[in-house]
């Protein structure tokens, strides 16, 4: 996904020049070929996170076409204010891309964590939140974002996840993209790295339909109420805070037009407590496949018409 | 052809705060012969507020906003009738600087954050081959903020010779001196220390500072440039100047007219 980031946003660069690219002091070997490629175009901020944003905004300003690179613990988070203020309020063209988000960087502790970038800044109006879950999404969210007239944040988490699509599939502007047809009781919507995990966890519940959501805001309010009303429960994942995230949002469409069962699977209101590899770490937040078929199982359970949500005992012995 | 007469300018200040009942009155007043010098002999506006090759004014010291809209009534953008219901329901024109009016380049208040967008606007100039220059006006105490001092590094490190900082130095901070509050010592120094090509002024004698700026921008050099000009919080009136208490005082009408008969020309002041 890093290096799809990398082309799209070098071809971008090479078609136009406005396209500059702003930098923390970050990206060691990520813009190796830009720098190659667009010298002129590539400007180094240091480690001044705070002015890297406000001068893109007045880059921005005076007609260029700034993408800010962070790492998503950084840019949004260190910079709300200037993203609030600087370019949001004026709706410029700035995309914000935030590398490493949610547990990524698991061996390097809290500061470098991010399961709160996009409940931050879903509560900013005017800019757009994309979160891609492999190379051909991240390619469709680059060209999105890069032709948008607004402020964007591209949040780029686990980059060496397996494909998802086999292709690049039709991304725009908060739409969902089916990658599982069913009619069964269940919906999964997903987003980044949890994609492929809903796809291997609702092979327990047979029918089930499967949802990639590249855009998280905006968001096709008619299409989740459409899901709703065809669903028993629909099932939100994501590696982010189960607050104010992809969760909420459905929950939030689902509580205004067809109350429905939501379950959201994300990181419960804690930090990471150890150190460890990525997958230790999903392990430690509940979300490697195990643990989200698990709390599935228990949030169903809990449902009055739980009968109906009997999973596959061929699929549950297929898993194990 | 407007004038920018720093006696009239305080006397539109003074309306607008005392129709809005609103605070700064003394943050508008130090800035008032550097918003005239500029806006008289130093930007090249173009065709107006919004002209694409224009200089930019930006004002990160957005609680002198008052001043700015003090001139750009002069220059027709706004009118009395709009200056009169400042702070009214429904209005436009709020109390700190705020870029979706034409003529305010930032949205500013929250401190810092103006001169980022400035060194931005510079560096979209000198990328897009223009003569286009930004003048950016901090305050002292909004130079507290750790942003301005990346702005500079970033300033300097990329050579954006057509930025212009001036630093509204009048001493005070919305809690007390800067000394008292945190103390920067010499603040020209400290540009010098940067990297600025810096130089020291009177902040309220328009002759020296129209010529220090025009110097200044003049000068042969790649460095970005910095005007630190001495001011007088609350200038003009003078149970204002130097009085902190008018950083958030708001005006009776018996403050009003006292402080409106100080800004008549000393001939109509014989001749009442």
């Amino acid at each position: 996904m890093r290096n799809a980031f990398s082309q799209a946003l070098v071809a971008a660069a090479k078609r136009d020049e406005r396209v500059v690219l702003l930098t923390g002091d970050h990206g060691y070997a990520l813009f190796d070929e830009f720098r190659q490629a667009c010298p002129r175009q590539y400007i180094n901020a240091g480690v001044a996170e705070q002015n890297m944003v406000g001068v893109a905004a007045g880059l921005a300003k005076g007609g260029l076409r700034p993408l800010v690179y962070g790492l998503s613990a950084f840019v949004p988070i260190r910079v709300l204010e200037q993203i609030k203020l600087d370019v949001c309020y004026e709706q410029l063209p700035v995309v914000l891309l935030g590398d490493g988000a949610g547990v990524v960087y698991s061996s390097l502790g809290t500061s470098h964590q991010s399961t709160e970038d996009v409940a931050a800044l879903r509560a900013l109006p005017h800019v757009a939140i994309l979160s891609p879950a492999d190379a051909h999404e991240m390619i469709a969210c680059m060209n999105l974002a890069l032709g948008a007239t607004g402020p964007v944040y591209l949040r780029m988490g686990k980059s060496d996840l397996d494909a998802v699509h086999a292709a690049p599939p039709a991304v725009d502007w908060g739409r969902l993209v089916c990658v599982r047809s069913g009619s069964g009781p269940l919906a999964w919507i997903a987003t980044g790295s949890m994609v492929k995990t809903a796809l291997t966890v609702a092979e327990r519940w047979p029918g089930s339909e499967v949802f990639s959501a590249p855009c998280i805001k905006p968001l096709d309010e008619a299409a989740i109420g459409n899901i709703c009303r065809s669903h028993e429960a629909v099932i939100a994942l994501e590696e982010h805070s189960i607050y104010g995230g992809l969760g909420s949002a459905v929950a939030e469409i689902a509580a205004a037009q067809l109350p429905t069962w939501v379950c959201r699977i994300g990181v419960q209101d804690r930090f990471s407590q150890y150190c460890g590899s990525y997958q230790y770490l999903m392990q430690e937040h509940g979300l490697n496949v195990d643990a989200v078929a698990k709390q599935v199982a228990a949030f169903l359970a809990r449902l009055p018409q739980a009968a109906s949500f009997a999973p596959s005992a061929a699929a549950n012995k297929r898993a194990a | 052809m407007p004038h920018f007469d720093p006696r009239e300018l305080r006397k539109t200040v003074l309306r607008m705060a005392y129709a809005g009942s609103t605070v700064h009155i003394a943050c508008a007043f130090s800035l008032i012969e550097i918003m005239a010098v500029l806006y008289r002999s130093q930007l090249r506006l173009g065709d107006g507020p919004r002209a694409v090759d224009r200089d930019y004014l930006v004002l990160s010291k957005g609680h002198g906003v008052m001043a700015q809209y003090a001139c750009l009534r002069e220059l027709g953008c706004l009118t009395d009738d709009e200056l009169a219901r400042y702070f009214g329901d429904g209005t436009r024109l709020k109390g700190l600087s705020d870029a979706h009016v034409p003529g305010l380049e930032v949205s500013s208040g929250s401190l810092g954050h103006g001169l980022s967008v400035g060194v931005g606007l510079a560096l979209a100039a000198r990328r897009k081959g223009t003569d286009q220059r930004v003048f950016a006006i901090v305050g002292d105490g909004e130079i507290n903020e750790g942003s301005i001092w990346e702005a500079l590094l970033f300033a300097v490190h990329f050579e954006l010779s057509n930025l212009v900082l001036i630093v509204d130095e009048n001493g005070f901070q919305a809690m007390g001196s800067t000394e008292e509050v945190m103390n920067l010592g010499d603040v020209a120094a400290k540009l010098v220390a940067f990297g600025l090509e810096t130089r020291r002024v009177d902040g309220h004698d328009e002759a020296a500072l129209d010529r220090t700026i025009s110097a200044l921008v003049r000068h042969p050099c790649r460095r970005p440039r910095a005007v630190v000009a001495r001011t007088v919080k609350g200038k003009g009136v003078s149970f204002m100047e130097a009085d902190n208490r008018w950083h958030y005082t708001r005006l009776t009408a018996e403050t009003y007219a006292a402080a409106m008969a100080e800004l008549e020309p000393p001939a109509a002041k014989e001749a009442a």
